[in-house]
């Protein structure tokens, strides 16, 4: 997850729009549990980031939103047994055993609460990072008052998501070209996991430190940012906060009715 | 103000002496060292010496930042390390390059990374936007100021890094190895504007290998060794001194091969209208390349030209979007990586991506068990000799210095007897004793019949190493030409195309 430079609607939004735009979604994911209505927000996301020509990027994440709405499943399947029984993991005509592990209608609608709650929020907070420069984040959040450790910390962050990957792909590259194979089994898996994890943690250590130096060599805590352009905003973002307030309005009223 | 030369002192070490944490030897020991204004102070050293130290000290990242033992005193521009209050503060004063250039790079576009520092110093817009436009096209980046810095090529990631330091404008620039991935072009912008900036009375530290591109800008020369400094004077002086000399051509270079044609040996290698497309970026555009066993080809050109994604194709870690390359007889663009591992052997620019195990016998063995579990531990003896690493068998590889990191590389690489052996930037980061035993060793190895092709951005490299050059420029082969006069050789001629003969055992030991 990191800024894409591209064109697009969402690019041109004033990032304090785009930050407001991350916190409705927020807000509105966490005040129901109704899938519909937790359906109808990760769709309007979608939209949004279709109309930005933003969604192929999206979709990106499905393979993690998917193993993660698979393992809510099967936590709330083990642990929520409330509501109708629509069948059970271990068959009734099972000797002893049998009938265990209920998966009922509540432990369903909670997974699948959660996962859409979950895409929602991931959804809008990736739509924010690919289209905002971290520079412009770093003076958005100083022009909010966010104490600067945490501005850096957050820049560090998304700025190590693409770092470690690409060192993990060079990693992996090498030890390949050693005839590298993870080995089978959960055994085999774990022992073949060390030729890439050793030298990843070590070269991100030594990487860490300079990124620090650098950042403070830049002089992030003088105080004294100048923006290199002006981050006014424009009719694209009254556009964008009318429009956010009227799927809001929509969402809260159908909520309350 | 120095009696010498009238000018103020910008910098000063006075009898400066460190220890890392852990460590009992001194990294530093006694150093006295000063940089005034407008002078240009080169550093170099075998690896190891303690240069990159001595610029961690002098723009005081050892006081501020790590522990150990620090003894004597550093000052900038008059000032004691120890009184500023951070390294911000001290960033104002002195511009850091580091030799880690990925690690310098934060942002997601090459000038929002350059304007990063530029933004924090509370100068008028329009000075930022002229500076920005000058020190982009004076270090050659305007042409991807749009790209992600990581998206770049090594090269071109270090332009980055040294553009976003030069920008500052601070009164003294700490570079340490500045331009060790960079080409020739490259460097000799680095170099014009460095001495453009000294005119304008910028202070110069700067550690560097490169002695024959970056020495002549330099107003003294200092030679560090073991953590002291062990000679200072004029570049021109010290380059008469034989340990810097970069070693003389010919001095180890093994008998040329002949070209495949005559002898009618089939190509090692044989690539023929491969495209490599990624990203929406043509980084091979159409290449056709032969490589006869037994030869040493250079593949030569600029930063991003395409020379490391052409090898990747080589061992399957890339595969053609268009056209075939072909290895040893098998089809790269299809055999998997694993298979293509026992024939071409890829050695990679930095020894740290491949370095995990608990030691130096166990790295070696890595790549062996891989392709041949039941493999004894005499190859990995003979691989370590054959790179003079054997007496180093049980050490933690990690512990190694950058050189011997590099040849360990190369001994992994070999234990597994590749008729082909790829190296990418073999000497970057590397003295030039440590870089004429690096080549010394892939002498040894065509001697015994491996296959050598080797990326480098370094053409006197190739001039005195290769039997062939191959230039790329922007993802295309733009000249091919060999090093020696044409000629027939009947020993390369009588080599097997079979297994490749590993004979290293045979010599002696270290």
């Amino acid at each position: 997850m990191q800024y894409i430079t591209r064109e697009s609607a969402f690019h041109r939004l004033h990032p304090f729009t785009k930050l407001i735009f991350v916190i409705v979604v927020v807000l509105l994911a966490v005040l129901t549990s109704d899938i519909v209505m937790l359906a109808v927000l990760v769709g309007a996301v979608v939209a949004a980031a279709v109309a930005g020509g933003l969604a192929r990027d999206l979709l990106r994440q499905v393979p993690l939103l998917a193993s993660l709405a698979v393992s809510l499943l099967a936590l709330t399947v083990l642990t929520i047994h409330n509501g109708e029984i629509l069948g059970y993991l271990v068959p009734q005509s099972v000797p002893v055993i049998g009938g265990a592990f209920p998966v009922t209608v509540g432990a369903i609608d909670l997974a699948a609460a959660m996962s859409l709650r979950f895409a929602a929020m991931l959804f809008a907070f990736q739509l924010f990072v690919i289209s905002t420069q971290p520079r412009d984040l770093v003076h958005l959040l100083d022009r909010l008052r966010m104490p600067i450790d945490y501005t850096l910390m957050l820049l560090i962050a998304l700025r190590f998501i693409p770092s470690l990957q690409l060192e993990g792909k060079r990693i992996h590259e090498a030890q390949l070209a050693r005839a590298y194979n993870p080995g089978r089994g959960i055994s085999g898996k774990v022992r073949g996991l060390f030729p890439i994890i050793i030298p990843l943690v070590s070269n991100s250590l030594g990487k860490a430190t300079v990124l620090g130096l650098t950042i403070d060599l830049r002089g992030y805590r003088s105080g004294l940012r100048t923006p290199m352009r002006d981050l006014a905003p424009g009719r694209v973002d009254v556009a964008g906060i009318c429009c956010m307030g009227v799927v809001a309005a929509g969402y809260l009223a159908v909520l309350l009715v | 103000m120095s009696p010498e030369t009238g000018r103020e002192i910008a910098l000063s070490l006075r009898a400066v002496s460190y220890t890392y944490p852990g460590s009992e030897a001194p990294a530093l020991n006694g150093i006295d060292l000063e940089v005034r204004r407008g002078e240009i102070v080169f550093v170099t050293g075998p690896t190891g010496a303690g240069k990159t130290t001595l610029c961690l000290a002098a723009s005081g990242i050892l006081h501020h930042e790590y522990g150990g033992a620090l003894e004597g005193a550093v000052a900038i521009l008059g000032k004691k390390v120890r009184d500023y209050r951070n390294m911000g503060e001290i960033g104002r004063d002195i511009g850091v390059v580091f030799d880690d250039a990925d690690a310098q790079l934060i942002f997601s576009t090459v000038e929002e990374e350059v304007a990063s520092g530029l933004e924090n110093l509370g100068i008028p817009r329009a000075e930022m936007q002229q500076r920005l436009r000058d020190v982009m096209e004076a270090i050659g980046i305007t042409d991807f100021a749009d790209r992600a810095p990581h998206t770049l090529s090594g090269g071109q990631k270090q332009r980055v890094a040294i553009a976003a330091t030069l920008v500052l404008g601070t009164e003294i620039l700490v570079l340490d190895e500045p331009t060790a991935e960079l080409d020739a072009e490259a460097t000799g912008a680095v170099s014009t504007l460095l001495r453009r900036l000294a005119e304008k009375g910028t202070a110069v530290l700067i550690v560097e290998q490169k002695l024959n591109e970056l020495a002549t800008i330099a107003d003294r020369m200092v030679l560090i060794e073991g953590g002291t400094i062990a000679k200072v004077g004029s570049p021109a002086e010290m380059m008469q001194d034989s340990v810097l000399r970069h070693p003389a051509p010919g001095n180890i270079r093994p008998p040329a091969p002949a070209a495949a044609s005559p002898c009618g040996v089939p190509p090692i290698v044989s690539v023929r209208d491969l495209v490599h497309r990624y990203d929406g970026v043509t980084a091979i555009g159409g290449l056709d390349l032969e490589v006869a066993p037994g030869e040493i080809v250079a593949v030569v050109g600029e930063n991003g030209s395409g020379k490391t994604t052409l090898v990747k194709h080589f061992n399957g870690l890339l595969r053609p979007t268009r056209g075939s390359v072909i290895v040893d007889g098998l089809d790269a663009g299809s055999v998997p990586v694993a298979e293509l591992a026992r024939h071409v052997g890829l050695v990679f620019q930095n020894p740290d991506t491949m370095l995990f195990a608990e030691t130096v016998e166990e790295e070696v063995a890595f790549g062996l068990k891989n392709i041949d579990p039941r493999s004894t531990g005499e190859p990995i003896d003979a691989a370590l000799s054959e790179v003079g690493l054997l007496h180093r068998k049980a050490a933690y590889p990690r512990s190694l210095s950058r050189g011997e990191r590099q040849r360990l590389a190369i001994a992994c690489v070999i234990a597994m007897r590749p008729r082909l052996i790829v190296l990418d930037e073999p000497t970057t980061g590397l003295d030039a004793r440590e870089a004429a035993r690096v080549m010394e060793t892939l002498g040894h190895l065509r001697q015994d019949g491996h296959t050598i092709v080797m990326v480098t951005h370094d053409m006197l490299l190739g001039e005195e190493y290769a039997d062939r050059i191959v230039r790329m420029e922007q993802g295309r082969i733009v000249g091919d030409r060999r090093t020696y006069e044409e000629g027939l050789c009947p020993k390369l001629c009588s080599i097997s195309p079979g297994r490749a003969p590993f004979t290293a055992s045979t010599r002696s030991p270290n």
